[in-house]
């Protein structure tokens, strides 16, 4: 740790030294408190947050670095590097090399298209928009021709979905009849330049409608169980399952577009991948889900953005469909997700009331997320709100917002940017 | 270059010595209107905004505006406060009376430009005194004129024109406002709520020339039932520079000034 906060320190020292006289430094500092509203009462969070932004440009050059700091009492301090990057401009041309986020699609926190970063679930779906995303380290070049732009993106070595840590309250163990164990022995992608990722996306902006297209060859972000039966040659019944999670390749094809009409944006964004491996359930093995089929799906989105008064809200349909689909795989074939966004604010912008929402429309579970945010001072808001998820409990299945039932919380954040 | 006179110099307008008493009302706005000016502008705009106990807050602002053809673009960089920092916002708007604007919006934080609607013109900008329709381009045929009747302002002969919406669901009932005689700018405009009562006053506190443009280069607006008020201040203000027309782009909003 002292190896980290020394890092941490040269940052600054460079920062504030070496290149004080064009070196931008932004930043926030934050402190969050969240409680659990079960009988535990439990802190589901208690941290305190610095993080940079330190951005240096120069005429054809420039470079971006996102340092951050995290604390948590009676814990290490953690820190970590949001992304570090340097970009080239050329006349027609950009380059982006280094550790960065790379954001596409027109959907709202959702993830259709928008694959080529990672996402951090340490917290599930909870955190910023910003913290919800790890950066990869990869090449990124843009080709513009007038409002339409090419980019195409190399990733040298596969970063998996973060995933909660097992002690977690966000730590989700599927549930099987016999008892298991993990084998993580084949999660490593090796980096080795068959193993890299590519992705490429045309877009244009125009008066009348803007638009993506993209493809990507990818690994699975999300692994594939492999579940092997532990049987002894005594006895040939299941005593115990092997947990064998492995990434699998996957090839994508998809677009977005959003557009106006009559003062309403329409949004829509749809992704075909090609090559999932799904698991399914083997009437050979008592059943058990330990076989697996590859599929295609299909994941595709349509939403509305509009103002009624001074209120704005937004909806999205979200749903997921597994083609040429096997009464014996596990997932429904179609899954049904919406989300709702209503947004005011009050006294000049400085109150601003909020309220987001994700509904699992197959197995009626929802996320609700009700926000209040009061802007004290030009950069210094204090916002407070809650996280209440509902699970339907006369449902067969228990769907990924009801999973967390019991998680329930209110949070307080007090964040000062600079 | 409607744009110019509409969006950044706020109802600014350039000399146009025809006489006004032989004009009506509407010939009058439509004066001010199609003035003519700059085909591009930048400059930086600082806004402060004072509520009615007296707490202020101030956001810094760059533009860069242009006329393609009878079109206009513009785009907005905002440089602070902190938390704002690195926003940008993109306008496209165009003559053709029968199309909204186009509006985009970059937000760091989401690291993706989002088209919004263009329909909330009676939004308060980045809460200021200002709405979007206020500073943007109202078409003179949007409303009826009527010249009220001839004024000295400040040593400076007027006109004053009352301007009634043709549309009834408009946010203001009516609005006053005192123009030059000898260059058509609008020294003064008051904005009548839907009650009829007095909401906001503008008033012009300073004015710059750049050849034959003249740009407001400090403006007030005064929300008289708020007791508030935002002034807005304009500098390193470039006329004719010969904007690159990749200013306005998505890949500019993303990378910013």
């Amino acid at each position: 740790m002292k190896n980290q906060l020394f890092i941490f320190s040269l940052i600054l020292v460079l920062g504030t030294n070496l290149f004080a006289q064009s070196l931008d430094i932004n930043g926030y500092v934050r402190s969050y408190l969240g409680v659990l509203t079960n009988d535990t009462n439990d802190y589901s969070i208690n941290q305190n947050t610095l993080d940079l932004k330190l951005k240096r440009v120069d005429d054809n050059v420039s470079f971006f670095a996102n340092p951050y700091l995290v604390q948590t009492p009676n814990q290490d301090v953690r820190l970590g590097l949001r992304e570090a990057y340097m970009d080239v401009y050329f006349n027609n041309m950009d380059l982006r090399i280094g550790k960065q986020q790379i954001i596409w699609g027109k959907a709202d926190g959702m993830f259709i298209t928008d694959i080529v970063s990672p996402k951090d679930l340490g917290e599930f779906l909870l955190r910023d928009f910003d913290e919800i995303r790890s950066g990869i380290t990869s090449l990124k070049a843009n080709y513009f021709l007038g409002d339409n732009t090419v980019e195409m993106v190399w990733i040298p070595t596969f970063t998996p979905t973060k995933m909660p840590d097992e002690t977690s309250i966000w730590s989700r163990i599927p549930e099987f009849p016999l008892s298991i164990t993990i084998d993580e022995s084949q999660k490593e992608i090796p980096g080795r330049l068959e193993n890299s990722e590519g992705f490429v996306k045309f877009s244009g902006m125009s008066s009348l409608l803007d638009y993506e297209i993209m493809a990507g060859s990818m690994w699975d972000d999300d692994p594939t169980l492999h579940i092997v039966p532990i049987i002894t040659v005594d006895n040939p019944t299941p005593s115990g399952l092997m947990l064998i999670p492995i990434h699998h390749q996957l090839t994508l094809v998809g677009g977005s577009f959003s557009s106006e009409l009559g003062g309403v944006i329409l949004r829509g964004e749809g992704a075909y991948y090609m090559g999932k491996q799904l698991s399914a359930l083997n009437p050979e093995q008592l059943n058990l889900p330990t076989s697996l089929l590859e599929k295609d799906y299909a994941h595709y989105l349509i939403g509305t953005d509009f103002s009624i008064g001074t209120t704005r809200l937004s909806t999205q349909f979200i749903q997921r469909a597994i083609l040429d689909y096997d009464d014996s795989i596990i997932q429904e074939e179609l899954d049904n997700t919406m989300t709702f966004l209503a947004n005011r604010t009050f006294l000049q912008e400085t109150l601003t009331l909020q309220l987001f929402g994700y509904f699992g429309l197959n197995n009626e579970d929802a996320l609700i997320r009700p926000s209040l945010t009061y802007d004290l001072a030009d950069g210094f808001e204090i916002n407070a709100g809650a996280n209440i998820f509902i699970q339907n409990e006369d449902s067969e299945n228990i769907g990924q917002f009801g999973y967390y039932d019991d998680n329930d919380m209110v949070y307080v954040k007090v964040k000062y940017s600079f | 270059m409607k744009i110019l006179k509409s969006k950044l110099t706020i109802f600014a307008l350039i000399s146009g010595l025809i006489f006004a008493q032989d004009l009506s009302g509407l010939e009058v706005i439509q004066n001010v209107y199609n003035r003519p000016t700059g085909n591009d502008m930048t400059g930086n705009l600082v806004m402060t905004i004072e509520n009615s106990r007296g707490n202020q807050r101030v956001r810094k602002i760059k533009q860069y505006l242009k006329d393609f053809g009878k079109d206009e673009k513009k785009i907005m960089f905002f440089l602070s406060p902190a938390d704002v920092k690195n926003t940008s916002f993109m306008t496209w708007s165009y003559d053709d009376e029968s199309k909204s604007d186009d509006q985009w919006i970059y937000l760091p934080a989401l690291k993706k430009v989002k088209r919004i609607s263009s329909d909330s013109k009676g939004d308060y900008f980045m809460g200021s005194d200002f709405t979007y329709d206020d500073l943007g381009d109202r078409h003179p045929m949007d409303d009826t004129h009527t010249i009220l009747r001839e004024e000295v302002m400040g040593g400076k002969e007027t006109i004053v024109i009352e301007s009634i919406p043709k549309d009834e669901e408009y946010m203001y009932s009516r609005t006053v406002t005192w123009v030059m005689k000898d260059t058509w700018i609008g020294l003064k405009k008051e904005f009548y709520d839907e009650d009829d009562d007095l909401l906001k006053i503008l008033t012009v506190d300073a004015q710059k020339s750049f050849g034959d443009v003249i740009i407001l280069t400090k403006v007030k607006m005064h929300n008289i039932q708020r007791n508030q008020f935002t002034i807005m201040e304009f500098s390193n203000v470039e006329i004719d520079k010969g904007i690159p027309n990749n200013k306005f782009s998505e890949r500019m909003m993303k990378r910013g000034i």
